[in-house]
C-alpha cells in the first residue's frame, strides 16, 4: 500500500515538473480568476456589511432611547402601523443590535468586551410606501420629536448608489471569472493531455503487465488537483492581501466606515476559493484522463 | 488453460482476422502459431489478453470466460499473463532493473519484494550484470532477455510471444528459443507467434497452423510446413 501511494506521489511530482511552463500557465489563470472570484465576494460582504441596515427598500431608522417604556414604544409602534406612507417596519431589540455589532466588530474583541446589549439603542427599520425622497424625509422628520426616540437616521443616497453599483460590479466579475476559469479547465485539460502523451510507452506497459485502471490514472487526477489547488492558494493570497491593504486604506473615510469584511468572512471566501480550485483541477483532468487514457 | 470456441474476430466489418477457430491448449504446453503475416496470429495473441474482443465465439483463459470478464478484471487477467513482443518494448530511459522493477510496482506488490525478486529473475535470464545498463546500450537478443524477464518477474501462468524472435539473428534467436523452453518447464503455458521455419522444426512442439483467419491445422511435435 506505501509502495502504491508512493509511486502516484512520484509520478505526480515528476508531471509538474516536466511540464514547468503548461504547469504555470493552468496555475496562472486559476489564480488570477479565483482572484477575481474572491474579489467579488469579498466586495459583496463588504456592502452586505455597511448596507445591512438598508437592505430590502428599509430608507430610515428609528433609534430609541436605551430606557423607552412600553406605552412609548406601544405608541410609536401604532403611528408606524397607521401610516398609510409606511410599507413595513421592524422591530430591532438591544439583543439583535447586539448581534448585529458583534458581526460588524468580530476583529475588534475589546469593543465586543467592552460593549453590552443594554448600550445600544433599540430601533424601527422602516420602508416607506413612496418613494419621493422631500415626503420620506418628513415622514422620518415626524418621529424626530417624539417621546423615547433618541435619534432617525437616513439611507443616504450614497448608501443605496453602493447597494446598485455594486450588485452590478459583482455580477460583471462573476461573469470575466467564470469565462476564465473554464479558460483554467481546459488549459489544465491540455496539460495532462501532453504529460499521458509523454508517457504513453508507459502507460501501454502498464496496461500490458495489468495495472489497473486507478493506478494509471490517480498521479494524472492528482497533477490536475495540484495544479487547481496551487492557482487558488495564490488567488487567496492575493485577495487576503489586497483586502488588508483595502481596509487600512478606507477606515478613516466616512462614509466607508462601516465597509469591514470579518475574519470568518475571509476565511468561508478562503475555503470556497480552494474548493473551487480543486474542483475546476479535478474536472479539467478527469476530462482529459477518460477521454486519453483509454483504460 | 487456454480455450478457444468457435472464435470469430472481424476488422471493418469484412476484413476476417479469425475465423471459427477452436483450440484447447492445455497447462504446460508450448504452442507454435504459424502461418504467413495477415494470417490472424497478432489476433489470436491479442485476443487471449483482452486486448481485442471477439465477435462470435467463447474464450477461456486460467478457467475465467474472459468474454464474461468486466473491464475493471481485466488487469488481474493480465497478472496471470506475460507478454513479450517483436519491438521489446521497453521503457528507454530506465536501466535494466528499473524496467523489471517497474511491472512488479505497477501492479502494486509490496516494496520489498523488488530487491529480492529483480535481481533473481535478471539472473535467470542472462543479465545479472548488466541490470545498470539502459535498454539502447544493450543488443538486441540481451533487450528481448530484459523483456522477457519483465513478463516473467510476476510468475505468471501463461506467456504470450508475438514474434519474439522477429528483429533477432538466428544464433541469438536460438538463446532466446532456450530461454522460453526453459520457462516452459517450470509449467508457464508458452504461446508463440513465429514465422521462423527453423525454430519450429528444431523445437518440435505442437504447431496451429493459420491461413487467412483459419486454422489449418493443428499437430502435436508438428514442424513449420
Amino acid at each position: 500500500m506505501g509502495g502504491k501511494f508512493g509511486y502516484a506521489l512520484r509520478e505526480t511530482l515528476q508531471n509538474l515538473r516536466r511540464n514547468v511552463v503548461l504547469t504555470g500557465a493552468s496555475m496562472l489563470t486559476v489564480a488570477v480568476s479565483l482572484s477575481l472570484v474572491g474579489a467579488a465576494f469579498l466586495l459583496g460582504y463588504g456592502v452586505d456589511n455597511v448596507t445591512q441596515r438598508w437592505q430590502g427598500g428599509i430608507e430610515f431608522e428609528i433609534f430609541l432611547n436605551e430606557n423607552i417604556t412600553a406605552e412609548q414604544q406601544a405608541r410609536i409602534q401604532r403611528e408606524l402601523d397607521a401610516s398609510p406612507d409606511v410599507a413595513r417596519s421592524q422591530f430591532v431589540s438591544q439583543a439583535e443590535q447586539y448581534e448585529l455589532f458583534k458581526v460588524l466588530f468580530a476583529d475588534q474583541e475589546e469593543y465586543v468586551e467592552a460593549v453590552t446589549a443594554e448600550v445600544l439603542p433599540p430601533s424601527f427599520r422602516v420602508e416607506p410606501s413612496i418613494a419621493d425622497a422631500d415626503v420620506i424625509s418628513a415622514l422620518g422628520d415626524r418621529f424626530k420629536g417624539e417621546p423615547g426616540v433618541k435619534d432617525v437616521v437616513f439611507a443616504e443616497e450614497t448608501v443605496r448608489t453602493l447597494l446598485r453599483v455594486s450588485g452590478i460590479t459583482q455580477s460583471v466579475i462573476f461573469a470575466v471569472a467564470a469565462v476564465l476559469l473554464f479558460a483554467a479547465a481546459l488549459l489544465i485539460f491540455n496539460t495532462i493531455r501532453t504529460a499521458i502523451f509523454a508517457r504513453r510507452r508507459e502507460i501501454e506497459v502498464m496496461k500490458l503487465v495489468g495495472a489497473t485502471n486507478w493506478f494509471i490514472r490517480v498521479p494524472f487526477m492528482l497533477e490536475g488537483l495540484v495544479q487547481g489547488l496551487a492557482g487558488a492558494s495564490v488567488a487567496f493570497a492575493i485577495v487576503y492581501l489586497v483586502r488588508n491593504a483595502a481596509q487600512d486604506a478606507i477606515r478613516n473615510v466616512p462614509l466607508f466606515d462601516g465597509f469591514v469584511v470579518v475574519s470568518s468572512q475571509v476565511a468561508t471566501t478562503g475555503a470556497l476559493t480552494l474548493l473551487l480550485g480543486a474542483a475546476i483541477g479535478a474536472v479539467g483532468a478527469g476530462v482529459a484522463v477518460t477521454k486519453f487514457l483509454d483504460v | 488453460m487456454i480455450k478457444l470456441d468457435n472464435v470469430s474476430k472481424l476488422y471493418k466489418s469484412d476484413v476476417v482476422a479469425l475465423r471459427s477457430a477452436s483450440v484447447d491448449i492445455k497447462k504446460g504446453e508450448f504452442v507454435f502459431l504459424v502461418g504467413p503475416s495477415g494470417s490472424g496470429k497478432s489476433t489470436f495473441i491479442r485476443l487471449l489478453n483482452k486486448e481485442e474482443v471477439p465477435d462470435e465465439g467463447r474464450i477461456w483463459v486460467a478457467g475465467k470466460d474472459i468474454a464474461q470478464l468486466s473491464p475493471w478484471k481485466v488487469p488481474f487477467l493480465r497478472r496471470n499473463i506475460g507478454c513479450i513482443f517483436q519491438d521489446f518494448k521497453l521503457l528507454p530511459t530506465r536501466s535494466v532493473y528499473e524496467n523489471v522493477a517497474f511491472a512488479l510496482e505497477v501492479i502494486g506488490r509490496p516494496r520489498h519484494v523488488i530487491p529480492s525478486q529483480v535481481p533473481a529473475i535478471l539472473e535467470l535470464v542472462g543479465l545479472g550484470k548488466k541490470f545498470k545498463n539502459l535498454p539502447h546500450e544493450l543488443s538486441g537478443g540481451e533487450q528481448q532477455r530484459v523483456s522477457i524477464a519483465r513478463a516473467f518477474v510476476n510468475r505468471p501462468l501463461i506467456l504470450l510471444a508475438d514474434e519474439p524472435t522477429g528483429n533477432l539473428d538466428p544464433t541469438t534467436s536460438v538463446g532466446i528459443m532456450r530461454l522460453l523452453d526453459r520457462i516452459n518447464r517450470t509449467g508457464t503455458t508458452v504461446v508463440m507467434a513465429t514465422h521462423d521455419r527453423s525454430i519450429v522444426d528444431t523445437m518440435r512442439r505442437r504447431v496451429v497452423e493459420l491461413d487467412r483467419g483459419t486454422i489449418v491445422r493443428d499437430q502435436t511435435r508438428g514442424v513449420y510446413a
